[in-house]
């Protein structure tokens, strides 16, 4: 039954010379976007490389200096590119991707690519994965929208189910031959995470061809479904079209914008006012001369001069980590909002399976704000564990030389850093939403269409 | 006769409910997108606002506490002091450089919220302010907002689509176009009629809420934009209209030509524009900011290596800042020497050479961004003609006011008032160096070298004059105008008894 609808099924599309086009068109823009995406991968890849080793060799190489000095001379990380980029860049271009680390300051990450592109960028980017979540599903739609509302017109209908066949064969196999159809546009995709995929990456890849296999059975799910219910396959092409907009271009965007309303971001310059004035306060002060005093009672001497070790690099040591407890609080709640207006947007897929495919699909390939937020804290720890290292060499050997400088030898000290994504499961909890969103998707489509084919059982008694 | 076609029309539609579904979906999409267009505007304009104000309040605070500073003899840093030259200029200077939103900004977000529209001054290399930027969840940028631009780009089309696809095709079905012609009516008077009147219930809508809507809100909107505005919704609408009439004169079904329409949406709307972005990425691909980052860092150490050569070369540059104050005595060579000497030794003024210096070095670097952008613009100015959404999108865009040129005149106003506090600055601190005002404790206490706070450069953004989008207008006209006499031609022949009766 399934083959000989599939097969009837395809000499049906193979006679309709527009969907032949729209196949073919979408298979050249899923080649020329796979291409294109690939080439500025690799060479965003290799440049990130060479200029992180160059960077390593400047801190090392930086000559003989005073350890704080060092500690504004900085170093710059970079946010390395991982492989299912290629396939969803998502917001990569939307973040900065390189972060300074200094001392005393918490730099926001720099250079994001879409400030120096044009405003035809606004259309989107021509990726896999944008054609993928935008226009399969309307592929599906016009492959599918007269599957059984045109067999109905047409008065086939009847004439199948008065001939016997079962309305529940004939349903899935149409949702079948139909999403098969549309899977094979995937397969180039799956082909390419699975030679990607390591160890590491296994639960990514699985996740990725997980979501967008079920996203493909939604969407033909739904035009089945659709086509069930439609009296004429004009009105099942129009209802799913009013979908399709209404999923792919209009909800994203009031979804987010509510998010963004019910979960306000101070502006960057009141943020950076919040930060100065939480930060550099007459407190700060009071509790650096505290701190002093309770090291002098503790080194039982009257005077800084005195101490063991040199007073500067405690001091320094005392008022970057106080300096890190406001800016901790601060930036934690705005992570909080940010986190907040992402779940908002999750929620959302409960009336969009685009969001849904969209989330998990970015959180896949890395490309995602969580990911970017879990890269900053990663690289905050390791801006403080450079400024530790640093005002602890100051603390012990800045006393006993007059202009104390260190050398190659404490830069050598500083651990080259290395970012790896953490594995998928470990923060599934934070894609949640989407998650419930497809098996209710699922779930749901599952069981109209089981209600539908008993209205066909029933239509075809009449 | 037209007006009965129109009534029969009107009485389908009316009793099918598409009218006030049509009507209501228009009116309530048209409200959101300008509604969302304007709240932006004010986001930027209070955010401008609150910063002018700051600005003000600054130079308030401060000429009031000056008496209180004067009375303070215990020492300050002089990275904390706000009545030091080298904390103004430095860390603490309280001044901004902003683009407001013009009154036609609702319109068309385009790069508004990406691109900064304020800069918070200060006397530093623009590598280090130039790429601020605004914090929001990178998922709004992504989809962006839901403005007038998107819906008259993206929605309206569909909507026209949604009204005009079964005009005709309904009548052939039923055989009701056999009888019309009989009684006179010939199908491209019917489809006319229809399509005129379907038309009219998202036009209308529209074009009221948008002209009422931008008085509304923005009373100082010239009159101008809101006809050019206008005559661009019309003309876009109109070409999508003729696009319609022509793929319902080839004379199948509705569902044919929802179908059809609706594919050709796809590939002017979405894909075109997106294949669009990528040749143009690919052609003209920018410089890698990543690799800038590397030349910004060789560059700053290889300044940092060369300390006395970039001194040398900023006095070279600024031989005014070496001069010894006619008050001081006679002008010697050997007295101006002297002079560098102290000057050398100055941190305020090695810093302000090095920020020259580096932007000095990093010029290429920089130019070549601004070439590449140049290029791609270039590129778009005759790749957009491939696409009406792309056409659109420019033309709105430049209307709204939230184009790419008007920023980069926005960047080059902000770099020559970057440079006219640095010019300020620095001509304050070497005469405060030549003065003696820092000395004895150079690098330490604070002196009080900073009181005339009114005379800090002031920013005023100069607007440039709007693109009118003349050339689009008529650009669709006269595809509208091809594409009427395509469907006219069709519709002649389906007007022809015999290749009716063949059909």
């Amino acid at each position: 039954m399934l083959m000989l609808t599939a097969k009837k099924e395809w000499l049906l599309s193979l006679r309709e010379g527009r969907l032949r086009w729209l196949v073919l068109m979408v298979l050249i823009l899923l080649t020329t976007a796979f291409v294109a995406s690939f080439n500025y991968h690799q060479t965003l890849t290799a440049q990130k490389a060479q200029v992180n080793e160059a960077e390593r060799k400047r801190w090392i190489n930086q000559g003989d200096k005073n350890p704080h000095s060092a500690a504004h001379y900085g170093v710059y990380v970079i946010k390395p590119n991982p492989a299912l980029s290629v396939l969803d860049p998502g917001l990569s271009a939307y973040q900065g991707e390189i972060v300074r680390l200094e001392g005393h300051k918490q730099h926001e990450s720099l250079f994001r690519r879409i400030e120096d592109a044009i405003p035809i960028q606004r259309f989107g980017e021509l990726t896999p994965g944008f054609i993928i979540q935008m226009l399969l599903p309307l592929l599906i739609i016009l492959c599918g929208f007269h599957l059984v509302a045109g067999e109905r017109e047409s008065g086939t209908l009847k004439q199948l189910l008065a001939n016997g066949v079962s309305p529940t064969k004939l349903v899935w196999a149409k949702i079948l031959s139909l999403s098969v159809f549309a899977s094979l546009l995937l397969l180039p995709l799956f082909v390419y995470v699975i030679f990607v995929a390591d160890a590491n990456s296994l639960g990514r890849s699985l996740t990725f061809i997980l979501g967008y296999t079920i996203y493909t059975l939604i969407w033909a799910l739904l035009t089945v479904v659709v086509s069930i219910y439609s009296a004429n396959s004009r009105r099942a092409l129009l209802t799913l079209l009013i979908f399709w907009v209404g999923s792919c271009l209009i909800i994203p965007k009031l979804v987010i914008a509510q998010a963004a309303y019910q979960s306000p971001m101070l502006s960057a310059q009141a943020f950076q006012s919040r930060l100065e004035s939480e930060v550099y306060t007459p407190e700060r002060l009071k509790a650096i001369e505290q701190f002093k005093q309770d090291t002098l009672a503790k080194h039982q001497v009257s005077s800084t001069a005195d101490l063991p070790f040199s007073w500067s690099g405690a001091q320094l040591q005392f008022g970057e980590e106080y300096g890190d407890k406001a800016r901790e609080y601060l930036y934690a709640q705005r992570d909080k909002n940010f986190s907040s207006q992402g779940e908002f947007y999750q929620i959302g897929s409960l009336l969009s399976p685009f969001i849904a495919l969209q989330t998990l699909s970015m959180a896949s390939a890395s490309s995602d704000h969580v990911h970017h937020q879990l890269f900053i804290s990663v690289v905050e720890k390791h801006r403080r564990l450079i400024q530790k290292t640093l005002n602890n060499d100051l603390k012990d050997n800045g006393k006993s030389v007059s202009g104390y400088v260190a050398n190659k030898t404490l830069w050598d000290q500083i651990p080259v850093f290395s970012y790896n994504y953490p594995p998928l499961i470990t923060i599934i909890a934070a894609y949640k939403w989407a998650l419930i969103s497809f098996l209710l998707w699922g779930l749901t489509l599952i069981t109209v269409t089981l209600v539908a084919t008993k209205r066909l059982t029933k239509e075809g008694q009449l | 006769m037209n007006r009965l076609i129109c009534l029969t029309d009107w009485t389908i539609l009316r009793r099918e409910r598409v009218v006030i579904l049509l009507m209501a979906i228009t009116l309530c999409l048209s409200c959101l997108a300008l509604y969302n267009g304007h709240n932006w505007a004010n986001v930027q304009q209070n955010l401008i606002e609150d910063a002018h104000t700051q600005q003000k309040q600054s130079i308030i605070i401060s000429d009031n506490e000056i008496a209180e500073r004067q009375q303070n003899k215990s020492p300050i840093n002089w990275w904390d002091d706000r009545f030091d030259l080298r904390g103004q200029a430095f860390y603490l200077m309280v001044n901004y450089a902003a683009k407001p939103p013009l009154p036609s900004a609702a319109i068309a977000v385009g790069q508004s919220d990406i691109l900064p529209y304020y800069f918070h001054m200060l006397v530093s290399p623009k590598q280090d302010f130039i790429h601020q930027y605004e914090t929001v969840h990178p998922l709004l940028l992504l989809l962006g907002k839901f403005d007038l631009a998107f819906l008259i780009i993206y929605l309206v089309p569909l909507l026209i689509i949604g009204v005009s696809f079964n005009a005709l095709a309904s009548e052939k079905q039923s055989g009701q176009l056999r009888l019309l012609m009989i009684q006179g009516i010939s199908p491209r008077r019917l489809l006319i009629n229809q399509l005129c009147l379907r038309i009219s219930l998202i036009i209308g809508p529209l074009l009221i809420i948008t002209n009422a809507g931008l008085v509304w809100l923005s009373p100082q909107i010239s009159l101008l934009i809101l006809i050019s505005l206008s005559l661009l919704i019309i003309a876009y609408t109109l070409f999508w209209l003729m696009l319609c009439a022509t793929i319902i004169s080839a004379g199948k079904t509705g569902a044919y030509n929802a179908s059809m329409l609706v594919i050709l949406w796809l590939v002017l709307i979405v894909v075109t524009p997106a294949l669009l972005n990528t040749v143009i990425n690919v052609t003209t691909p920018a410089p890698s900011r990543v690799q800038y980052l590397d030349q910004l860092r060789i560059k700053t150490d290889e300044i940092n290596n060369a300390k006395n050569e970039t001194l040398a070369a900023f006095f070279e540059d600024h031989p005014e800042l070496a001069k010894k104050p006619e008050d001081k005595g006679t002008d010697t060579s050997k007295q101006i020497s002297d002079n560098i000497t102290v000057l050398k030794k100055s941190y305020a003024l090695a810093k302000i050479a090095k920020i020259n210096a580096l932007e000095q070095a990093m010029k290429s670097n920089d130019d070549e961004f601004n070439e590449v952008l140049v290029l791609q613009q270039q590129s778009t100015s005759w790749l957009k003609f491939l696409s009406p959404a792309t056409l659109m999108q420019q033309a709105l865009i430049n209307l709204s006011g939230n184009n790419t040129a008007r920023h980069q005149n926005f960047i080059d106003q902000v770099l020559v008032h970057h440079e006219k506090l640095r010019d300020f600055y620095q001509n304050r601190i070497a005469s405060a160096h030549q003065q003696e005002k820092f000395t004895p404790c150079e690098g330490c206490n604070a002196k009080i070298t900073m009181t005339d706070f009114n005379a800090i450069p002031y920013f005023e953004y100069q607007a440039p004059t709007h693109h009118k989008p003349w050339l689009t207008i008529v650009l669709f006209f006269i595809l509208a105008i091809i594409l009427f006499m395509k469907a006219n031609y069709r519709l002649r022949s389906m007007n022809n008894a015999a290749s009716f009766v063949g059909a």
